[in-house]
């Protein structure tokens, strides 16, 4: 299979000057130029990106870097556009009418907005898992094995290899192998995320988009999912919206704080919780926020 | 290619940019898709236009011809006569009338008092029950209310109102009635519950009666929906054929004295229905009738024109 | 105070009762309209059928245990005899010009009979001569009304009774005939002997309708009149006609006048025929043998000429065919037409214009349909495409030509199917609508294309949806008349075998059957089955329909 070359592209000032890099990201990025061609290991990059919702502002004027194989949080008050900037990666908003951008946002350096692209290649490769678990209303294995079907897979055995490796990852197997037939929507919340989870695994994405993906569940369930994210987090590039701090801190090597659409600090998840550059951002982990 | 996931899953092997060139398959598979669903969908714009035109295109001959004049200005309709037919449409034209208006004065309140129960009073399980009672009523084909106009209210109604005929204006007018208060329900119902809990909550916070609330507030902030209920039930009760087709007598004439509702009429449907079997394929007669489809449809076409404009009025406020 | 608040509660009760009285009228009607067509309708299905409904089955149609039947009539006309030979008793004092061709042709018997005898000449003329007295004295005893006078000219003819020349000829029945004269004369009102004759004929007509055609009679032409009474409540009916007169007399002058009932047996008291009224009335059953019959067969069996006997079964087989063709031709494009308006455009001109156009042709008035059904395809579409079938490309038969110029099941079907186009496209674009947006942001999320998403996961999730407004449609589609009056409908013919003929059908089958057909209003419970049939068909359909979108729903709010 190829490699395609990610063609750089040129964005205005597109140095490392336009954020305070964090340390281990230069690490990482040491790390990753080995495998890849790309800039110092970020999967992602927005530069002024700016969603528009008709005429209200989603998200403003956003610039950051998100680095392969590591976990980046994203927190902040409700409504400050979280969402909005994670579906924006693999391009959910274009479901709702009348949005615009403005700015770039690139994927492995294509810019996602160009006309060009192809969102079946884009969405495969960066999945996403939703705030609710929205399981279809299939078997847990036709759920599992929808992604490698739409691939063209569709021997038996390797399907079955595929469903089980996934429910494997996403510590689902041993709770539903006995019964695969039955329908997802028959789970917990919490198995039922899981199994999202390992839906959108089966893909094979390259980057893992997760909104909120504990928000409708109880700790024990989370507790659980933030696990299978610490498995994860070696093999993909995973970003997370959270309301959570404690789980920011726990499962994220770089958290960045969105306020009122923009951002406002982006960094190492150590240094962001312990020591803030931004008073805003102080008084929000604080939880002296108004 | 599922087996060596762990090691390939840092890169992207995918390529996320594709001009139409590189993906001809895909861009041309939508394109070719896109059309095609276009071009169904157009099918239903086709068909009105064809409608419209092979109706008028039947109809020409006699528009175009020498009865015009008398076809808008006489009341008599003798078509089949050898030495003097006669297509005057007035006559006919008054029975649509007659047994419409008939339909609505009975439909129009039963039917409003019926939607403001089904919005305002009744609780949920009992509207439950009630909803596919209305479904059912909407549901019953137009020949089976017409034979029971013909075999079952007609000889009623003579024997016990001592009618000439039973088959006349009040009958197919009163079956008519029903036939249209499904509809009338459903849309006034609809625009009733889209004039939201706020206003009837104002409303009662200021001490009106439930009468009140409705009368002064819900039903004027629902006007639109609910004019756009009347017309639709006028445009069932025009359009309908076999009910009046059997029910209403099929004498060609304006009865008199004008109140009188125990006299049979024609109308614009049933004579289409009735004659179209006993013309010659091009005949004047045949012309005429078509020249009748002409009016039912323009007639038609302009109510529905003016119902979904108001239909829309309620649909934005809905969603506001 | 009080004063002026009650005025506005009053008002207030009686709104809210005008209310409940609108919604209880409204279910009122719907019980009144229903109930009694259903109730009268299932009264072509489930009867009292007699032995004559069985035998009519049984030749007719084909259907039911020939032996079991023909036992059963063995033993009926059994019961049937003493009314017969009553009836044949008075006939013969009665109707004397039957008496008299008789003995006439006694008299010409005789004369061949001489002659096979050898016997001619002299004694040949002699002997003739006195049979011919014989005969003349019987003939003035039929003609004339003067009792005595009768009874000398019988007893002329009984003398030569011991006459050897007579014994063993023909003439010996001169004597049974004025032997059984001389009683019925004796007891009869010989002056009466008119009105007797007009009465009898009614008790005769009677009869006819209760029994069928009396043994020896010959097979009516039509098949209505081939057969008694096949229903109990036929029964009923003709044995009050057997019982009773009905006559209108005149009381006083110029007043209306008045129906008089008489019972027939104090008309008839005295004669042969007495008996027969009351054995009649106590051995109804015997001459019946009447059993609750579910004639099932009603939904299949064709129909006698004005659907006097049988069942509505082409006009069924003509109703699905029309709706399944219509729904052939609405589904696809519905569904197609829908999945485009929801999934690929968002609001421009294009899609108003399409919209506004899917309303208008859902406000085409049904007739409109009609004309236009015959002005396109029947006049216009299906003789060109005959044509050019047929002369060009010579695919098709002239015959196949030929019929595609006149109305058929095609040309129905596709007016139908333009007809209830509209309600699917709009149930379909609710269906879809309603599916909550997570399932396609799901699908999409997992790299799946627009069209993919929509068939594995938008369109199973809008299925129930999509399925009732199908539903409701098909009902919609097989109640519908207007279209199909002048494109494919027809009251009375065979059950076609392509779709390129015309057919019966229920909705025009309803119509005719109350208004068109005359002989159908001799069985009202026919003309009631038919739309009993018409509308437990398209119920049954909406129920069907309700009952899966309470399901749905429930379903949906389960989740
Ligand atoms: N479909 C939409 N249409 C219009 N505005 C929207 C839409 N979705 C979100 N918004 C607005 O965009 C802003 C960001 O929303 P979102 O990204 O969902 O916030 P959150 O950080 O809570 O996930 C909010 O102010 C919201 O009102
Ligand atoms: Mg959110």
């Amino acid at each position: 299979m190829t490699e395609y070359q990610s063609q750089e592209l040129s964005l205005d000032g597109a140095d490392a000057s336009f954020l305070r890099r964090p340390a281990r990201a230069v690490e990482n990025a040491a790390r990753d130029t080995t495998a890849e061609s790309g800039e110092a290991g970020s999967v992602i990059r927005s530069k002024d990106f700016t969603l528009f919702y008709g005429k209200t502002i989603g998200v403003k004027d956003i610039t950051m870097d998100i680095y392969a194989r590591t976990v980046t949080a994203i927190i902040g008050p409700s409504g400050c556009g979280k969402s909005t900037f994670l579906r924006s990666i693999n391009r959910m908003n274009d479901l709702i009418p009348n949005i615009r951008t403005e700015g770039f946002l690139t994927v492995n350096g294509q810019n996602v907005y160009d006309k060009r692209v192809n969102l079946v290649n884009l969405r495969q490769q960066v999945g996403m898992v939703f705030q609710k678990p929205n399981p279809f209303a299939k078997s847990i294995y036709d759920n599992v094995a929808y992604g490698p079907r739409l691939q063209g897979v569709h021997s038996r055995s390797e399907l079955d290899s595929i469903v089980e490796e996934c429910l494997h990852s996403a510590f689902l197997w041993d709770e539903v192998k006995d019964d695969l037939r039955k329908s997802a929507l028959a789970l917990s919340g919490g198995q039922q995320q899981r199994l999202c989870i390992a839906r959108a695994l089966a893909t094979q994405p390259r980057a893992l988009l997760m909104d909120e993906p504990c928000s409708a569940l109880d700790p024990i369930a989370t507790a659980r999912i933030e696990e299978l994210i610490a498995q994860l987090r070696n093999r993909y590039t995973i970003v997370i919206v959270t309301h959570n701090m404690q789980q920011a801190a726990r499962v994220s090597e770089h958290t960045a704080f969105f306020c009122l659409g923009e951002l406002i600090e982006y960094d190492l998840t150590s240094r962001f919780f312990t020591n803030p550059s931004n008073k805003q951002t102080e008084d929000y982990i604080t939880g002296r926020f108004g | 290619m599922h087996s060596s996931r762990p090691q390939e899953a840092a890169g992207f092997n995918r390529p996320l940019l594709l001009s139409p060139g590189q993906d001809l398959r895909g861009y041309v598979f939508d394109r070719l898709g896109r059309s095609f669903l276009f071009f169904i969908t157009f099918l239903s714009v086709v068909a009105v236009l064809l409608i419209f035109f092979f109706i008028i295109r039947e109809a020409s001959g006699f528009l175009a011809g020498p009865y015009v004049k008398q076809f808008f200005s006489s009341t008599h309709w003798y078509p089949e006569s050898r030495e003097h037919p006669e297509y005057g449409v007035l006559a006919i034209l008054g029975g649509s009338a007659y047994v419409t208006l008939v339909a609505m004065l009975v439909a129009v309140p039963v039917g409003l008092f019926s939607a403001v129960w089904l919005s305002d009073v009744a609780s949920f399980r009992v509207r439950q029950i009630i909803k596919p009672v209305i479904e059912i009523l909407a549901a019953i084909p137009s020949v089976a209310f017409g034979f029971f106009a013909v075999l079952v209210l007609a000889p009623w109604m003579q024997t016990r109102f001592g009618f000439d005929t039973g088959t006349n204006i009040l009958n197919a007018g009163v079956i008519l009635a029903v036939m249209a208060l499904p509809t009338i329900i459903s849309v006034a119902e609809d625009s009733m519950s889209a004039v939201g809990m706020e206003i009837r909550e104002a409303a009662y916070g200021l001490g009106s009666t439930r009468a009140e609330a409705m009368i002064r507030v819900v039903i004027p902030a629902a006007h639109s929906g609910i004019i756009a209920a009347v017309i639709l039930g006028v445009m069932r009760a025009v359009g309908e054929t076999m009910v009046v087709w059997m029910a209403s007598g099929n004498a060609t004439q304006i009865p008199s004295p004008w109140w009188d509702l125990s006299k049979s009429v024609r109308t614009m449907t049933a004579t289409i229905a009735g004659d179209m079997g006993e013309t010659v394929q091009g005949s004047v007669h045949y012309q005429a009738l078509f020249s009748i489809g002409i009016l039912l449809l323009v007639f038609t076409f302009g109510l529905n024109l003016i119902s979904e404009h108001l239909l829309a009025r309620v649909r934005r406020k809905k969603e506001a | 105070m009080k004063f002026r608040i009650f005025p506005r509660e009053f008002r207030d009760k009686c709104f809210t009762a005008s209310c409940m009285f609108s919604v209880c009228l409204m279910v009122f009607i719907l019980v009144v309209v229903l109930f009694p067509m259903m109730a009268r309708g299932l009264k072509a299905v489930f009867f009292q059928g007699t032995n004559e409904f069985r035998e009519m089955q049984l030749v007719v149609f084909g259907h039911g245990d020939a032996e079991r039947i023909q036992r059963e009539n063995g033993e009926i006309e059994e019961a049937r005899a003493f009314v017969y030979e009553a009836a044949n008793r008075f006939r013969r004092g009665i109707d004397t010009e039957h008496l008299a061709d008789e003995v006439r042709g006694a008299y010409r018997d005789y004369g061949s009979y001489l002659r096979a005898a050898g016997i001619s000449g002299e004694r040949y003329s002699a002997q003739r001569a006195r049979a011919k007295d014989l005969r003349d004295a019987l003939l003035d005893a039929f003609e004339s009304r003067d009792k005595e006078y009768v009874q000398s000219r019988l007893q002329c003819v009984l003398q030569s009774r011991a006459d050897p020349d007579f014994g063993g000829t023909p003439i010996e029945a001169y004597f049974e005939t004025a032997e059984s004269y001389s009683r019925i004369a004796a007891s009869v009102d010989l002056s009466r002997r008119e009105q007797y004759a007009e009465a009898f004929g009614e008790v005769r007509e009677a009869l006819h309708k209760l029994f069928g055609p009396g043994p020896g009679e010959p097979a009516p032409a039509l098949t209505m009149d081939q057969y008694g009474a096949t229903r109990w409540d036929a029964v009923e009916r003709e044995l009050h006609r057997l019982l009773w007169s009905e006559d209108w007399v005149e009381t006083e002058p110029g007043r209306p006048m008045v129906k008089e009932t008489r019972a027939r047996r104090e008309f008839f008291a005295g004669t042969e025929l007495e008996p027969v009224f009351d054995y009649v009335e106590t051995n109804l059953e015997k001459l019946f043998q009447p059993r609750f019959t579910f004639y099932w067969r009603y939904f299949m069996d064709g129909s006698t000429d004005g659907h006097y006997f049988g069942g509505c079964g082409p006009e069924i087989l003509g109703t699905l065919a029309l709706t399944f063709f219509s729904m052939l031709f609405a589904i696809p494009l519905g569904i197609i037409s829908a999945a485009f308006l929801v999934e690929c455009t968002g609001d421009n001109i294009a899609v108003r214009v399409i919209r506004t156009c899917i309303n208008t042709l859902a406000g085409v008035p049904s007739i409109v349909f009609g004309l236009f059904g015959m002005a396109f395809f029947v006049l216009f579409l299906f003789p060109v495409i005959g044509e050019f079938g047929h002369g060009t490309l010579g695919i098709f038969s002239a015959e196949a030509a030929d019929k595609l110029t006149k109305p058929n099941i095609l040309a129905a079907s596709l007016t139908l199917g333009l007809l209830v186009l509209p309600v699917i496209i709009r149930a379909s674009e609710e269906a879809i609508r309603a599916v909550p947006i997570n399932y396609k942001e799901a699908a999409l999320a997992l790299g799946a294309g627009q069209f993919r998403s929509f068939m594995t996961v938008i369109l199973p999730a809008a299925a129930p949806g999509i399925f009732t407004g199908i539903i409701l449609s098909l009902s919609r589609a097989a109640g519908e008349t207007a279209p199909i009056l002048f494109t494919g409908a027809i009251a009375f013919g065979p059950v076609p075998d392509s779709i390129l003929e015309p057919t019966r059908a229920l909705s025009y089958g309803s119509y005719d059957i109350a208004v068109g057909d005359r002989l159908a209003m001799l069985v009202p419970h026919k003309q009631y089955g038919m739309v009993m049939t018409l509308v437990a068909l398209v119920l049954t359909l909406n129920i069907i329909a309700i009952w899966i979108r309470s399901r749905s729903s429930r379903k949906l709010r389960g989740l």
